[in-house]
């Protein structure tokens, strides 16, 4: 671990430690479930388990008169709200109505005095159903004959994420689709040296954390507060802003520390429910699920995907087609713009001059799925980056050095229209092909690989950030930013100490109060480094500028004569420092200023993507040709960050995502047996270990200062889960000889691969 | 996993008390140990019972000791005591060396050796070794005391041979003799077993008089051949020979099923491998 680079930066660019680590491991940070308010209820959920089914009635009479329960909420007690909600497109309704399209949707709630006595009553409200045929895949979403799952026109949602048309609820099952194409693909593949063609599968897979879904809703004449485990509590504030038709001002959302997210967090969950229930039972009311419950609320959208990959006679990748079909489950929520994204990230990170891709999200009666770490890009990087090794196996050429060859350059505008590219793709390939021994002997059985992912992150960019210097010298950051384990509130002090000149353990962080802390789109995508870093770091700097005036006028001296220092002013003889410029001026050794900074799609961040998101990984595995069981024996990521605020916390977001993107390429995946998902508890579902990684493992930076953010940084995080699947399954293709195009690979599935081949 | 339902703990203080509770208790009660089946089950919605009689408040029933060439295991003697014993290590190194993969370090630390029998889930890894040891349990109810060989006490699936008031009171296992050799391998992906192997083999010199091979995990209980015991029989030479056509017949007694641990064909497959696995190790 040495991301630290030679600078003059006294704060940032070191590997301070994390400042949640502590409490968090001695159990002391305050997560929702461990808030209590005064009267609260505790709500249970009953599921639906059918898939597709008209609901014909619910007798709640029984429940209702259960011992300490208050009430109970079936989508039949929602007049008076608006009870759709979706930022994309508002399909979905916060409990079944009329109808359930998935099993495991919730259909109704129990607010009792307590959890037992909420989930005691639960099986003595009577739903009768009427069964309707369901549909499970995208290819039977597109049959003739397929049942409507969503029968209504959809508004589209304001805050989308992205510039076309919502396609839902036109009558198909369609929920969204995507394409880009330029060049002309068929000429490319008619003129191609070779052309490699193929079908490939990315799972469904659930992104556990540690803390499933928790909110408490408080609803009264004032407004709507709602604790949640939310990771984007702006965006929550909108959708409860909808259906509780309150001005932005009356609904408040507040999130202490969360306990994971990678996606799963982001965007409306659970809180319309718990408000719905808070709203009935006139009083505060907590809802947490368990991680059972928390599979049947999200998940990644699962892939097919067509793609097609062309070279020259020079091995210059000349054209790539793809068609990709995404299985949404029952609602949209955050999938449309994952359609955007996977069919974007299709491309790169490589410069090609034809390119066509076509993606297409479909509505079936499956758990919803939504944003999952990595945003679309590891769905079909697997297909991209399996397609490089394979096409570099066909010409006879080096996998790493074909890449090296292709990869998009720095500068290089290698999408259209896009940001040119930020990173330096040479130097992650190198560094990770080193770290794992490229060119040395392999023991018989291994295969070392190299692979590449570079998405167009950052999401939208709107933030904004208050910075309140204090008359002691102190700092508070009043950041949007949720800590959800990335380490923001260790990073973005960091930044603000940096700038004031003050120590870090001046600075304090308010976090994600939407009735305090100013707005932030998202806390995903790998943005807030960059864009909430930019945004502490300009409001420390335009602190610092009312600083220069308020010490001008305290020495009585023109504004002009004011030079700022480290921690504070000169002017001439005389140096002050903050606590002294701002206690002169209010004449008492109190009061503050307040920097600020708005954060908006222009200047430096009017291009978009905010930054391309690089890394490379690279592994060095063993397959057991016995039982088809993979072993992995050297992992590295490098990480194109550009400077690593925080080099520890960096290196630990790549292991961490590498780790999790190792999960999908061996073991994990949701398996539905017609319409019951069969594996939805962590009993049964299988995720990575820590015995699951290898020995050796490398984590590495690349700090070339090409990013956007302050001091040249960009967002990292995601990127090296992005490759880690396809990566597998070069890997085995390069032990064993086998070309597996379907995630997990199993020891099942490489044995029968195996089996094929030695027929 | 929901909040659990309403239950009273009940503390008995000696088997035959527990036994009485059982019966008093009938349908309504049932024996926790470690509680890291029951409870969880429980936890589930899966199982529902008022009232849990608590082996743990039986004092020495977790004891672990060496009696007449037998290791004498108590019924609520937890993995890792087991795992851990010098007794175990010494007389048994094949059990101890079992035990130290069996689920994660939390449930060894309170799941027992009598929890995992006595529930009969079909992916036990003591069980199928237990059998292949030829291992009797211990039981006591109502009716007094009794043995039952091991391959008699798992009846199917979440089902043992045990009457409603009785207690698995302890594991009696025979240790190994000079010319007799063990070996227990397991595959596994996922939380439980998806399959274990266990083979137990008496020499005389380089012949193989007896052998017992036994699979669990791929089918409701463990499951041996005769045929396939008859196979690996004979001279070293010879058996490496037949070992294949002995996995066969394993595989036909076991009769494994396509289920989210795999496909038929895969556990046939993997009982072959593991099979010559065992072999190889039981005789190094
Ligand atoms: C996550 C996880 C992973 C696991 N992995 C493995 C694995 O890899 N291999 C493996 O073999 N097992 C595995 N197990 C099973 C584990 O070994 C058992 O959970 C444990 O041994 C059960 O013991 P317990 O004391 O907790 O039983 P309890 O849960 O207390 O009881 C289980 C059942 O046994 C009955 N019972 C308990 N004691 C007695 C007794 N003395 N007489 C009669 N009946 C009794 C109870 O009434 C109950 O029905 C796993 C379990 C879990 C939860």
């Amino acid at each position: 671990m040495s991301g630290e680079t030679k600078t003059d930066f006294q704060i940032v660019n070191h590997s301070i430690p994390r400042r949640d680590g502590r409490v968090k491991v001695t159990g002391k940070a305050q997560y929702v479930a461990d808030l209590r308010l005064i009267g609260m209820a505790y709500a249970k959920v009953l599921r639906s388990p059918l898939a597709h089914a008209k609901i014909i009635s619910i007798d709640k009479s029984k429940a209702e008169a259960h011992p300490g329960v208050y009430c109970v909420v079936t989508g039949f007690d929602l007049d008076g709200l608006n009870p759709y909600f979706g930022h994309a497109v508002k399909d979905h309704p916060l409990l079944a109505i009329d109808k359930v399209r998935y099993a495991g949707e919730p259909v109704a709630a129990v607010v009792a005095i307590d959890e037992r006595t909420a989930f005691e009553a639960l099986e003595f409200i009577d739903v009768k159903y009427e069964e309707l045929k369901g549909i499970f895949t995208p290819q039977e979403a597109l049959a003739k004959d397929a049942p409507l799952l969503h029968e209504k026109k959809f508004e589209a949602g304001a805050l989308r994420g992205f510039e076309g048309d919502v396609t839902a609820g036109q009558g198909t099952n369609i929920c969204q689709t995507h394409k880009i194409q330029w060049g002309d693909v068929d000429k490319a593949f008619k003129e191609a040296a070779a052309v490699i063609e193929g079908d490939y599968y990315f799972p469904m897979t659930y992104a556990y954390a540690m803390e499933p879904y928790v909110a408490i809703a408080d609803v009264t004449d004032q407004g709507v507060n709602v604790y949640s485990s939310a990771q984007h509590p702006f965006m929550v504030r909108h959708d409860l802003k909808n259906i509780f038709n309150l001005p932005v001002s009356k609904v408040r959302l507040i999130v202490p520390f969360v306990g994971g997210g990678y996606g799963s967090k982001s965007y409306t969950k659970v809180e319309p429910l718990v408000a719905a229930c808070s709203w009935k039972a006139k009083r505060p009311v907590k809802l947490q699920l368990t991680v059972e419950e928390a599979m049947l609320t999200t998940r990644s959208d699962d892939a097919y995907t067509w793609m097609k990959t062309a070279v020259d006679k020079n091995g210059k990748i000349i054209a790539r087609q793809a068609k990709i079909m995404m299985n949404t489950g029952a609602y949209a929520e955050n999938s449309p713009l994952v359609v955007e994204k996977s069919t974007n990230r299709c491309v790169g990170p490589y410069a090609i001059a034809n390119v066509l891709i076509e993606n297409m999200s479909l509505y079936t009666n499956t758990v919803p799925a939504s944003s999952y770490r990595g945003f679309g890009c590891a769905q079909v990087t697997l297909p991209g980056e399996s397609q490089i090794d394979e096409l570099a196996t066909k010409i006879g050429r080096d996998p790493y050095e074909f890449r090296l060859q292709n990869a998009a350059k720095p500068g290089e505008e290698f999408f259209p229209g896009m940001r040119p590219f930020d990173g330096t793709l040479k130097q992650d390939l190198d560094t990770a092909a080193k770290a794992i021994g490229w060119g040395t002997p392999l023991a018989k059985g291994h295969g070392r690989t190299v692979a590449v992912s570079g998405s167009d992150a950052g999401a939208y960019p709107l933030t904004s950030t208050a910075v309140r210097v204090h008359a002691d010298g102190s700092a508070t950051i009043m950041t949007g930013s949720t800590e959800l384990g990335q380490g923001s509130h260790t990073v973005l002090p960091q930044i603000a100490a940096e700038e004031l000149g003050i120590t870090y353990d001046k600075v304090n962080v308010i976090s994600s109060d939407t009735a305090i802390t100013p707005y932030d789109r998202s806390t995903g995508a790998s943005r807030t480094t960059t864009l909430m870093g930019s945004a502490v770091q300009e409001a420390c700097q335009e602190a610092i500028a009312q600083m220069v005036v308020m010490a001008a006028d305290v020495l009585k001296v023109k504004k002009e004569e004011i030079q700022s220092v480290r921690g504070g002013v000169r002017c001439g003889e005389v140096e002050l420092n903050w606590s002294q410029v701002i206690s002169k001026f209010y004449a008492l050794p109190d009061g503050e200023v307040i920097g600020r900074s708005y954060i908006r799609k222009s200047g430096k961040f009017a291009a978009l993507p905010v930054f391309w998101e690089a890394a490379a990984t690279g592994v060095e595995l063993s397959v057991d040709e016995d039982t088809g069981k993979i072993t992995m024996e050297k992992l590295a990521t490098v990480g194109d960050v550009g400077l690593a605020i925080n080099p520890a916390l960096a290196e630990g977001q790549d292991i961490g995502a590498a780790t999790m993107g190792m999960g999908i390429g061996l073991f994990e995946e949701l398996v539905y047996e017609g319409s019951q998902l069969m594996n939805g508890s962590i009993l049964d579902y299988r995720l990575p270990r820590f015995s699951d990684l290898p020995k050796q493992v490398e984590l590495h930076l690349v700090q070339n200062r090409d990013g956007v953010g302050p001091y040249g940084a960009k967002g990292g995080g995601e990127a090296s889960l992005n490759s880690m699947a396809a990566n597998i399954a070069n890997a085995v293709d390069k032990a064993v000889g086998v070309r597996i195009r379907q995630a997990p690979l199993t020891p099942e599935r490489v044995w029968r691969a195996l089996k094929e081949k030695n027929k | 996993m929901m909040p659990l339902r309403k239950f009273s703990i009940h503390q008995p203080s000696t088997v035959a008390e527990a036994s009485q509770m059982l019966a008093q208790y009938g349908e309504k009660g049932r024996l926790y140990a470690g509680g890291t089946e029951l409870l969880l089950a429980m936890k589930h919605d899966l199982l529902r019972y008022e009232h849990l009689v608590d082996v743990k408040t039986i004092p020495d029933l977790n004891r672990i000791e060496l009696k007449n060439g037998a290791l004498m295991i108590g019924g609520s003697a937890t993995h890792r005591a087991i795992e851990r014993s010098a007794i175990v290590k010494q007389s048994l190194p094949v059990l101890a060396e079992m035990e130290t993969k069996v689920a994660n370090i939390r449930v060894r630390a309170c799941g027992t050796l009598g929890g995992n029998l006595c529930f009969a889930e079909p992916h036990s890894d003591p069980a199928t070794l237990l059998t292949a040891l030829g291992a009797k349990a211990h039981v006591q109810g109502k009716a007094g005391v009794r043995a039952i060989a091991m391959d008699k006490l798992i009846t199917g699936a979440y089902e043992t041979s045990l009457a409603g008031d009785e207690l698995l009171v302890g594991v009696e296992i025979p240790v190994l003799a000079k010319n007799q050799r063990a070996a227990y391998l397991k595959f596994q992906l996922k939380e439980r077993p998806t399959l274990g192997l266990a083979l137990f083999l008496e020499l005389d010199g380089d012949n193989i008089k007896k052998a017992s091979a036994v699979v669990g995990s791929v089918s409701v209980s463990p499951t041996q051949s005769e045929q396939a015991n008859r196979l690996l029989t004979g001279t070293r030479a010879q058996v490496e020979k037949q070992i294949g056509d002995a996995a066969e017949a394993l595989a036909n007694a076991a009769d494994p099923v396509d289920d989210t641990e795999g496909g038929a064909d895969y556990k046939r497959h993997l009982i072959g491998v593991f099979l010559r696995r065992a072999f190889v190790k039981a005789l190094a």
